[in-house]
């Protein structure tokens, strides 16, 4: 049908073969995706410029899984199509296998997209749309369809593949979309928001078999979501951005654990974590953070960076998450400490089976309400009024004026 | 709570809502739609009534003709500046329908995808030619057509239709592939294609209904084209069907059932091609309603 030959087919076997020599040892220094100080300014209808990626640098290991993750608008899926090639960066370069790619087309660049709506072509048969990107390369026959039928295998879809898209549901879409990114054998992997069409449990369930498909084909991945919880459960390591702006990058446990500003805080965890304006203060060798319905005394750790802070110490907000409150009458008397504990009244109480989330609305205060995931045990009902044990070792402090988070 | 209508004599909801009941009740939409029906007909049936006249009995005053004859079609048919009119249509409307569609379906493919400096305007003004009612560009299209030396020749009338029936095209192809998602021509670009390819393997298939009804709709508009035609030729060997029809208007007497007669002939094949294509015809002017 095609019997063009095209430049990219020897890129395209380069990447494979380079692939085949060594992914299993990657080192440190082995980059597959570099995107160096790239900005992306668009112009609005008015003609005023939009900064969508301001001066963004990341380095992404060979079979690193990578999400991009944080608000629309943040500029993450401006992020990824940089990297396909379906937007020019205003400034900067995107790096492929250490070549220069900024300039070159989609298809020059080794790499495999799926798309949030899958993008499957109607007019062809499942089978059609994942040899697509062989056959347009005029590969041979016979290995299109050993390299299609392999990759359905892998998705579990042989049976569907003399079907039209139009006949199968959203999940079967998804995996023929996987399907077509598949067999390219690409350098890289860019999936945008893959999985935000298809409802909750499937999600939860592709979510899974992505994860265990990246560990089969181990390709170098990136991946773009609003979803903390899919960033947090695929990621070998998670960026964050707001505004066009990079926050934090790093493996998901350490973004969950230290956060570098209160946008990050905020947005990894569900619920997410509490913020309480709080004043700190000196009293007998000890911190003390007062809120206006609670006073603890503040741990060493916390008290070593307080002793290096130049700045304000009445502008702090107190951070912590729901899960490091505890219903203090299910503690026995050693963990029962007076200086951690913070009383309110209980607003709304969640049940989730594994925990209980409770809303809790302090007294006599303007603070707004809090959430506390409390164990299953703890019986409470709305309007009682209770205490809560704050796990101070995992708490933060927050600069008001940058929104820094000083204990990072 | 008060509104400013407190005081004043309202019409109940109920009311109102009884009033629309009665309004979207089938047999009043029936009752519309058949009024609707009729009037398109009735001039037609009236047509066909007068052609089955003679072109003396025209004038007497009866709906229904007396004696129905068949002879103003057999004057009509026999006539060799008939079958040279219907094959200068042919020639004119397929030409056209060709050209259109060269020319419009990647020019709305372009519109729908890309944006470039001056996009906007550049499709406004597409649009714009089509606002000035036609009477208006005779004249300086007569000159120009002049100047060409094209007058009465069929490539003068096929420039005037191109120019008549492209901006409207390009509109449909526009809106037509601004209902396919773009995400399919970046996908085709990812999996391998260039940009004419992805056009070319994706988007063109997929918008193949709306290229079949801008195909028939530029078809049928050019077959009836009438007003550019006229002014372009007076002679025989380039004259259309339209205007052919016209030629029984004569100076000081008008042949009505021969006139009659002609025009039934001449938009035989439109029904015909209305008839059986149109599926896409509706699909093709409905596509941009439609999400996926």
């Amino acid at each position: 049908m095609n019997n063009t030959t095209y430049d990219t087919d020897m890129s395209d076997s380069k990447f494979i073969s380079a692939n085949a020599d060594g992914p299993a040892e990657s080192t440190d220094d082995d980059y597959n995706v570099q995107i160096r100080d790239v900005t992306k300014v668009f112009q609005d209808q008015d003609g005023n410029d939009i900064v969508a990626v301001d001066d963004l640098n990341i380095d992404i290991r060979r079979g690193e899984f990578l999400v991009f993750v944080g608000p629309s608008g943040c500029g993450k899926t401006t992020s990824l199509r940089m990297v396909a090639g379906l937007e020019t960066p205003t400034e900067g370069q995107i790096r492929i296998e250490d070549q220069d790619v900024t300039g070159l087309d989609p298809r020059e660049r080794g790499i495999a997209m799926v798309f949030q709506n899958y993008a499957l072509y109607p007019h062809m048969t499942v089978r059609e749309n994942m040899s697509f990107p062989l056959r347009i390369r005029s590969y041979p026959d016979d290995e299109i369809n050993e390299r299609v039928e392999h990759a359905a295998e892998i998705l579990g879809i042989t049976e569907l593949l003399d079907r039209k898209p139009s006949q199968l549901s959203g999940g079967q879409q998804q995996r023929v979309a996987l399907g077509r990114a598949i067999v390219r054998e690409p350098s890289v992997f860019l999936m945008d928001e893959p999985l935000s069409n298809l409802d909750a449990k499937l999600r939860i369930q592709m979510r899974t078999e992505l994860n265990e498909i990246h560990q089969r084909v181990g390709k170098t991945t990136i991946y773009v979501t609003h979803d903390q919880a899919e960033a947090m459960t695929l990621g070998d390591r998670v960026v964050v951005l707001n505004d066009g702006h990079l926050q934090q990058i790093g493996p998901p446990q350490e973004l969950y654990d230290n956060p570098i500003n209160r946008f990050v805080a905020g947005f990894i965890g569900e619920p997410p974590m509490n913020f309480l304006p709080s004043t700190v203060h000196e009293e007998g060798g000890n911190y003390v953070a007062d809120g206006d319905f609670f006073e603890v005394t503040l741990p060493d750790h916390i008290a070593g960076v307080l002793d290096e802070w130049n700045g304000p110490l009445d502008q702090l907000t107190f951070g912590i998450r729901p899960e490091d409150l505890n219903n203090a009458e299910l503690l026995d008397d050693e963990e029962y400490a007076e200086d951690r504990s913070i009383r309110a009244t209980v607003k709304i109480v969640e049940p989730m089976g594994s925990d209980r989330f409770l809303t809790m609305v302090p007294a006599n205060s303007e603070t707004p309400e809090f959430t506390a995931r409390v164990s299953p045990e703890s019986e409470v009902e709305p309007g009682d009024e209770m205490t809560l044990i704050a796990n101070l070792d995992k708490m933060h402090l927050f600069d008001d004026r940058s929104g820094e988070n000083i204990t990072y | 709570m008060r509104s400013a209508d407190n005081g004043h004599e309202r019409i109940s909801y109920e009311k109102r809502q009884a009033f629309w009941d009665v309004l979207e009740s089938p047999k009043v939409i029936h009752l519309i739609l058949v009024f609707s029906v009729l009037l398109v007909l009735i001039p037609i049936f009236w047509e066909v009534l007068t052609s089955l006249k003679t072109n003396d009995a025209v004038y007497s005053l009866n709906y229904i003709p007396r004696d129905p004859t068949l002879s103003s079609y057999y004057q009509v048919l026999i006539g060799e500046r008939y079958w040279k009119a219907v094959f200068n249509s042919l020639v004119i409307s397929t030409t056209t329908t060709i050209a259109v569609i060269i020319l419009s379906v990647p020019a709305g493919y372009a519109f729908s995808r890309y944006r470039f400096r001056g996009d906007n305007i550049l499709f406004i003004g597409v649009l714009f030619s089509r606002l000035f009612p036609p009477i208006g560009l005779i004249v300086p299209y007569y000159r120009i057509m002049a100047w060409l030396g094209l007058l009465n020749s069929l490539p003068g009338i096929i420039t005037a239709q191109i120019y008549l029936w492209l901006p409207l095209m390009i509109y449909i192809m526009r809106n037509f592939f601004m209902s396919i998602p773009s995400d399919l021509d970046e996908s085709a670009r990812v999996d391998g294609c260039t940009r004419l390819q992805a056009f070319r393997k994706i988007a063109l298939p997929l918008a193949a209904p709306g290229v079949a009804a801008c195909a028939i709709l530029t078809f049928l508009y050019s077959w009836r084209e009438f007003l550019f035609s006229l002014i372009v030729t007076t002679d025989l060997k380039s004259m259309p069907i339209s205007v052919a029809v016209y030629q029984f208007v004569g100076d000081v007497s008008v042949q009505w059932a021969s006139l009659a007669a002609a025009s039934v002939v001449a938009i035989l094949p439109t029904i015909l091609v209305v008839v059986f294509f149109q599926r896409y015809i509706v699909s093709g002017l409905t596509a941009g309603a439609l999400k996926e």
